[in-house]
């Protein structure tokens, strides 16, 4: 059954910026990541999802319920945190987090006691005076206080470090384990890869790919650096590797998913060093759609 | 009305309602105790030499009476603009500041409906306008009740003040209209200020002289008639329930639309 359901929705903003005719759906229990560089509509899609924006035309629903329509109802269902954190300024995390948990109707703070410890925040600063991290973390702790069975998070590790984006990536899985529907919107593809079991990559307000996080992973480009101990062996190496391309004596090598056919190539050779090349969600889409991605 | 959020409201605006209320006791004390039949003559002196600049601030008429006193020096200018300023920063703390900035999106997502987050930001402004109003009332009867015992007229003193909180609540009203019709409610709030400033300019030309008095036909704030509504006439009665009413209906029509427009956040 789809918890989720987004189906033919258009926001057309003008100057091709909005959504398109997008079509969507995240079964009960299951976590999604939305993909997509700035601009591609991901945040506009959540709106939607919030009611806070209505579908010109399409429709949107959460449990079945019309986000707009029954957005009340709908919230009761959502557990939500937004792109852009605004606060207001004349409170500390603790009371913004109070107000709220009192908004929401949730009795009792040992939820969000337990959040904050998990995210070592120290809400009794005002806010305004906070970190974005801290104000992000503030963010998540709101976010998650309800409990509630579907969650909804525009990318949620703006402004966190790596050691909070682990602690948060733990936090979903933990979520998704306990059976959460969860719509994750994401420019980083390694938090998408982490959390959720499929993807979905929007460019330009269009949905471009709804895959298992499986064959995305398998079709994303893998690449390698290998220093030789020379240029001419560099040279000869590249010629020999499709798609390898020679820069002195370094080689960037892509290993598909044949990772040990490389290492197997290599390891006749003058290398003195081998090293992963990181992978940037651009690169990742240059190499999934060609160059057409751009 | 939720009760997290109105009290959030009231936390939000109790300030500037605190620090607007400090401002007018100072104003509403002295001038009652100005309150003098000799000095009034003398006052009537000054205001022929300058009466198109006593007419523009509505105190044109000192009156013979502490009731008609108070009512030409306080509720022709004082007591029409400290509230409207109070009224235009808590629209815009309230209502326009939270969707400017977007942490209304807590508000929203709270699962309490627009309607109910909307009517407790509304509730909070009325509260505190009324707050005011009453405070102002009751420190101006007794200021008058201390300094001048028995000379206040108060039923006709609270006819009086009960006709300026009609007044207030409609501009407050039309300020929350516009900020809501508005693409972005910051903008709506703009020229609903703008508005409120450009119909006190309008009141005080018409007040000025008989070549401007037409101008009293554009501005609501002629439905406010201080001297009519000590008096008990008929028309300031009916200037009074105008006020409220066209309160109440832009209030409405804020609502429904608060609840289909579309929100950034």
């Amino acid at each position: 059954m789809n918890e989720i359901e987004i189906r033919g929705l258009v926001r057309d903003y003008g100057k091709g910026r909005g959504v398109f005719g997008l079509t969507l759906e995240v079964e009960a229990g299951e976590a999604l990541g939305v993909l997509g560089p700035n601009g591609a509509g991901k945040t506009t899609t959540l709106r939607h999802l919030m009611g806070f924006l209505r579908a010109r035309q399409g429709s949107v629903r959460i449990g079945g319920m019309d986000c707009f329509a029954q957005a009340r109802e709908v919230h009761r269902r959502v557990g939500y945190l937004p792109g852009e954190v605004a606060f207001p300024d004349d409170m500390t995390g603790r009371e913004f987090i109070a107000f709220v948990a009192g908004v929401k109707g949730v009795h009792g703070l040992g939820r969000a006691r337990e959040l904050a410890d998990r995210f070592e925040l120290d809400d009794t600063a005002k806010l305004r005076k906070m970190s974005k991290g801290n104000r992000q973390k503030v963010a998540i702790v709101c976010a998650f206080l309800q409990d509630a069975p579907v969650l909804l998070l525009d990318e949620p590790t703006s402004g966190l470090d790596p050691l909070m984006q682990n602690r948060f990536v733990q936090l979903v899985q933990e979520e998704h384990g306990r059976g959460k529907t969860i719509l994750l919107s994401s420019h980083m593809f390694e938090e998408v890869e982490r959390t959720c079991g499929r993807a979905a990559i929007l460019r330009d307000g269009r949905l471009a790919a709804v895959q298992p996080l499986d064959e995305l992973r398998r079709s994303r480009a893998r690449q390698y650096a290998a220093d030789f101990a020379s240029a001419e062996a560099a040279a000869r190496f590249a010629a020999g590797w499709p798609g390898a391309a020679a820069d002195g004596c370094r080689v960037v090598a892509d290993a598909g998913s044949d990772l040990p056919a490389l290492l197997r190539a290599l390891s006749g050779q003058p290398v003195v060093s081998l090293a992963p090349c990181s992978q940037s969600l651009e690169e990742s889409f240059m190499q999934y759609y060609g160059r057409d991605a751009k | 009305m939720n009760g997290t959020l109105f009290r959030r409201g009231m936390q939000t605006s109790w300030k500037i309602t605190a620090l607007l209320a400090a401002v007018l006791s100072l104003y509403i004390s002295m001038i009652v105790s100005m309150f003098d039949p000799k000095l009034g003559e003398s006052l009537a002196a000054m205001a022929e030499s300058m009466p198109q600049l006593f007419a523009a601030f509505g105190m044109d008429q000192p009156g013979a009476t502490l009731t008609e006193f108070m009512a030409n020096y306080l509720y022709g200018f004082l007591l029409v603009v400290f509230p409207l300023v109070l009224a235009l920063l808590l629209v815009w703390r309230l209502i326009a500041r939270p969707s400017d900035r977007g942490d209304l999106v807590w508000m929203l997502s709270g699962a309490q409906g627009r309607l109910r987050v909307l009517l407790s930001q509304l509730g909070a402004l009325v509260c505190c306008q009324l707050l005011l109003a009453v405070y102002c009332a009751a420190l101006g009867a007794g200021c008058a009740g201390a300094m001048f015992p028995g000379e206040l007229d108060l039923p006709a003193f609270l006819r009086m003040n009960a006709g300026l909180f009609g007044l207030q609540l409609f501009l407050a009203a039309a300020c929350v209209l516009l900020a809501c019709l508005f693409g972005e409610m910051r903008r709506g709030f703009g020229v609903g200020a703008g508005l409120c400033a450009l119909f006190l300019l309008l009141k005080m030309l018409s007040d000025a002289g008989e070549k401007a008095e037409l101008l009293r036909w554009f501005t609501p704030l002629s439905l406010f008639d201080p001297d009519g509504l000590l008096a008990a006439s008929g028309s300031a009665a009916m200037g009074a329930a105008v006020l409220y009413l066209g309160a109440a209906g832009m209030l409405a029509a804020a609502c429904v639309r608060f609840c289909r427009r579309d929100l950034a956040l």
